[in-house]
């Protein structure tokens, strides 16, 4: 008999994840417990057209009405519900005299989950960092007129770079510091409320050879949620540097990961553990204490890691690449828990945490849905919407009580350790289960019709 | 082995169970691992004992089957159907990668891929062959083959420049595809391809060249534009490998020029082949199979001449393993790699790539 070694996949806790790729599609892979915890694509969003490849992604992980936003090659930044998908606006990251998208590509995007500026609850907050170094910062309100469907509240605009490309931004926890990277440009800090820069790195001195080599900063993030004072930033010399704006300039540690440049740093919530993933497909953790290696994560993989993803509850990771397969893995024993093929190159991943109680849809939300202008072209779906929208209303108040319910239960549950967090959810699931299967249903019925119409339109 | 033994273990138990009357020495014999025998004579006659009875086993088999296949062709019912044998192929891991000749986003991706624009004939094929620094003997020998194959290729002297300031070079004058052959020991051991101007960067092992000279009875290609045979690139990988290696070539045939070249993809292997056909006018024997052939071709004359395709191999002859594949244009050092062949893959021998 043939010996073959099957993958043996021993199936992922309960999750949600959202994957962005090269040809503009955005995919919902959905594991469940109840279903042996194999991950699948559950839908995708967008049509084919590799013009409109997702450059950034940046998801406002809350609890209702959860928000993604995509920043496009064809330098339009979109804002969608991370629950279905709908496209809430979008705004052009171009300028009329600046250079044209396809030069100046969006690299950083942030989407602000605390509310800045005590705007009103349907405005949001976007950061933006272009390749040329152009960072802007809006806060988008969304009205409910019909016909204008955003507008920009207040935006700031400032260069971060003089000379170089930038790379790699990111927005620390408490946002209001940004750091930003690339090639030829060291390391920045700025303060997001005033627009100053802070804190800028200096290069490591020669080696002893004499040999300096250039600056280029491929990936970076923020060691810890509530400190933004530790940077840990990869470059293209395959080193990996921590840096520490209150001690000195130059790195605290700087150590070398493989023999390719890092493509993604991601750091854990102990606040010491970072992932790192390089440009041939080699995944492992390091304490940045000490700068050791913890250790690989090993499974077959052999396409550049473009991204990595922390689950902000569970003990999983996902990362993605140019090999097109999404693959979670298990942070304790660093075992690939399963691996999902997605046909194509990927360039961004990201966890929704609140997938326990996502069967629920957000209607509050998408009974007064901002429609957008694309949405108004055909009246039939508008109709079709009101037709639609009492069914919504009902469930909303339905699902209300139970989501109060749910989150007293969570509280009561809130002490207890992570790791316990995955049995809750699996005992939360077969109590609500029977309730899900009905509102499934109907959900479904109502997409179906939905469906129909549009088939006649 | 070991697994073998165990299957004629549990067969062999139900039988004996069944029936008693089998003299106990047979039971006893078979029992006995020619294994587990100290004396070396003992134990070496009664494994030759078993691998006799073996050999005999096997050939009552054959015989039966041919048995059977005659009576049912004499009595002109459908023959048994033959056995397929398990080869290292057919019993492949599943692979989920393999391309399904209805995926939509398949053809989108080969839509957007860097290839597009040569395969639709947007832009004309144009290569550039260049060596590593130093090369002699075979080398030089390789390339003017590979002169004779590609259509529309340009050698171009190496000299001591960098292949990022080749790569830029061939982009200002609207080259195509870059190959680089590379030599180790005055033998070309290694071949580059490169996709210009943002293509992917294909390293292949090279390996088995043969050169023209030395292929007997071979033919000498004319100018025509070749044909080209792709076989076997089945997943994901191996389409864009496909397609890398189609976009060297013109994707208008000159068919009467009667050239092929064939990449055929077997267990990741890539097999080069270069051909001359012709389609030949030939009596037809009358054989013994005469009634099968009368039937086919009853009334018609036409028929007693078969058309045969006959070929004549023009060189070179050479094999290729794909060892990465590169994002982007060739850079060693900052590169990203779409694929890398990694040790921890070959776990398995029926796990292919391409």
């Amino acid at each position: 008999m043939p010996r073959t070694t099957t993958l043996e996949c021993p199936g992922c806790p309960s999750l949600r994840a959202l994957t962005f790729d090269a040809l503009g599609l955005i995919k919902v892979i959905e594991a469940k417990v109840s279903q042996g915890g194999a991950p699948r694509v559950v839908e995708r969003w967008g049509e084919l057209d590799s013009s409109k490849c997702v450059l950034a992604a940046s998801i406002n992980d809350r609890k209702d009405d959860p928000l993604l936003a995509v920043a496009r090659k064809t330098g339009m930044i979109e804002v969608l519900s991370a629950i279905n998908g709908d496209i809430r606006f979008t705004v052009s990251n171009a300028n009329e005299d600046g250079p044209r998208p396809e030069d100046d590509a969006v690299v950083g995007l942030h989407l602000f989950a605390g509310q800045k500026l005590e705007l009103t609850s349907r405005s949001c907050t976007l950061l933006t960092c272009t390749t040329k170094g152009n960072t802007s910062m809006r806060s988008i309100e969304v009205t409910d007129s019909p016909a204008g469907s955003a507008s920009i509240g207040s935006s700031n605009t400032w260069s971060v770079c003089g000379s170089g490309n930038i790379l790699c931004s990111k927005v620390d926890g408490s946002e209001k510091y940004a750091i930003f990277g690339g090639k030829g440009v060291e390391m920045n800090m700025w303060d997001l409320d005033n627009c100053t820069k802070i804190w800028a790195a200096k290069s490591p001195p020669k080696n002893s050879l004499d040999i300096f080599t250039p600056t280029w900063f491929t990936s970076s993030t923020f060691l810890s949620k509530d400190d933004h004072r530790k940077i840990v930033a990869g470059t293209n010399s395959h080193q990996v540097r921590l840096y520490d704006i209150s001690a000195q300039r130059r790195p605290v540690i700087s150590f070398d990961f493989r023999e390719t440049p890092i493509k993604s740093v991601t750091e854990d919530l102990d606040g010491y553990t970072v992932y790192v993933g390089n440009g041939s497909g080699d995944l492992a953790s390091f304490d940045m204490r000490t700068g050791k290696l913890l250790g690989c994560f090993l499974g077959k993989c052999s396409g550049s890691i473009r991204s990595i993803a922390r689950h902000p509850e569970l003990p999983v990771i996902a990362s993605c690449g140019l090999d097109s397969y999404l693959r979670l893995w298990d942070i304790k024993t660093r075992q690939l828990l399963s691996a999902v093929f997605l046909k194509q190159h990927l360039t961004n991943v990201v966890f929704d945490s609140n997938f326990a109680d996502e069967e629920v849809k957000p209607s509050s939300v998408a009974a007064d849905l901002p429609l957008n202008a694309e949405k108004i072209a055909n009246e039939t779906e508008i109709r079709d919407e009101e037709e639609t929208l009492p069914v919504k209303r009902k469930k909303a108040s339905k699902e209300d009580e139970r989501r109060k319910k749910k989150k007293a239960s969570k509280e009561n549950e809130g002490n207890k350790v992570k790791e316990a967090s995955k049995e809750n959810n699996g005992s939360e699931k077969k109590a609500s289960k029977e309730n899900e299967g009905s509102k499934k249903l109907k959900s479904k019925k109502s997409k179906r019709s939905k469906y129909e119409i549009h088939d006649e339109s | 082995m070991g697994y073998k033994r165990k299957k004629s273990e549990s067969e062999l138990e139900p039988e004996i169970e069944n029936d008693r009357k089998k003299p106990m020495m047979q039971k006893e014999e078979k029992e006995i691992l020619p294994s587990t025998i100290k004396n070396k004579e003992k134990r070496s006659e009664v494994h030759a004992k078993l691998k006799h009875q073996k050999k005999l086993e096997k050939r009552k088999k054959a015989k039966a089957r041919d048995a059977a296949e005659k009576r049912a062709l004499e009595l002109g019912e459908e023959p048994p159907p033959k056995m397929v044998p398990r080869t290292i192929e057919n019993t492949r891991e599943f692979d989920e990668t393999v391309c399904k000749p209805d995926d939509e986003e398949l053809f989108a991706g080969n839509d957007a891929d860097e290839f597009g624009a040569i395969l639709k004939r947007d832009r004309t094929p144009k290569v550039l062959i260049t060596t590593c620094r130093f090369n002699s003997s075979r080398g030089p020998a390789f390339i003017s083959e590979l002169l004779s194959v590609i259509p529309n290729a340009h050698y171009y002297k190496r000299g001591t420049y960098d292949l990022k300031k080749i790569v830029e070079y061939a982009n200002n004058k609207d080259f195509t595809s870059l190959i680089v052959v590379h030599t180790n020991r005055r033998e070309p051991d290694a071949l580059l391809i490169i996709g210009l101007p943002e293509g992917p960067t294909a390293h292949f092992k090279l390996s088995k060249l043969v050169l023209r000279k030395d292929i007997k009875n071979h033919g000498n290609p004319t100018n025509h534009k070749p044909e080209l045979v792709l076989n076997n690139f089945t997943t994901r990988l191996g389409h864009r490998i496909g397609r890398l290696i189609q976009s060297l070539f013109p994707q208008d045939p000159n068919f009467h020029g009667r050239r092929v070249v064939t990449f055929h993809n077997q267990r990741d292997f890539i097999f080069f082949r270069h051909h001359r056909y012709i389609f030949d006018r030939k009596e037809s024997k009358q054989t013994d199979s005469k009634g099968k052939e009368a039937k086919d071709a009853k009334g018609e004359k036409a028929s007693q001449e078969r058309v045969i395709a006959r070929l004549q191999e023009c060189g070179p002859r050479f094999t290729l393993k794909l060892t990465s594949l590169q994002h982007g244009t060739f850079d060693s050092k900052g590169g990203e790699f779409e694929w890398v062949h990694k040790p921890e893959m070959d776990t398995s021998r029926r796990r292919f790539f391409l």
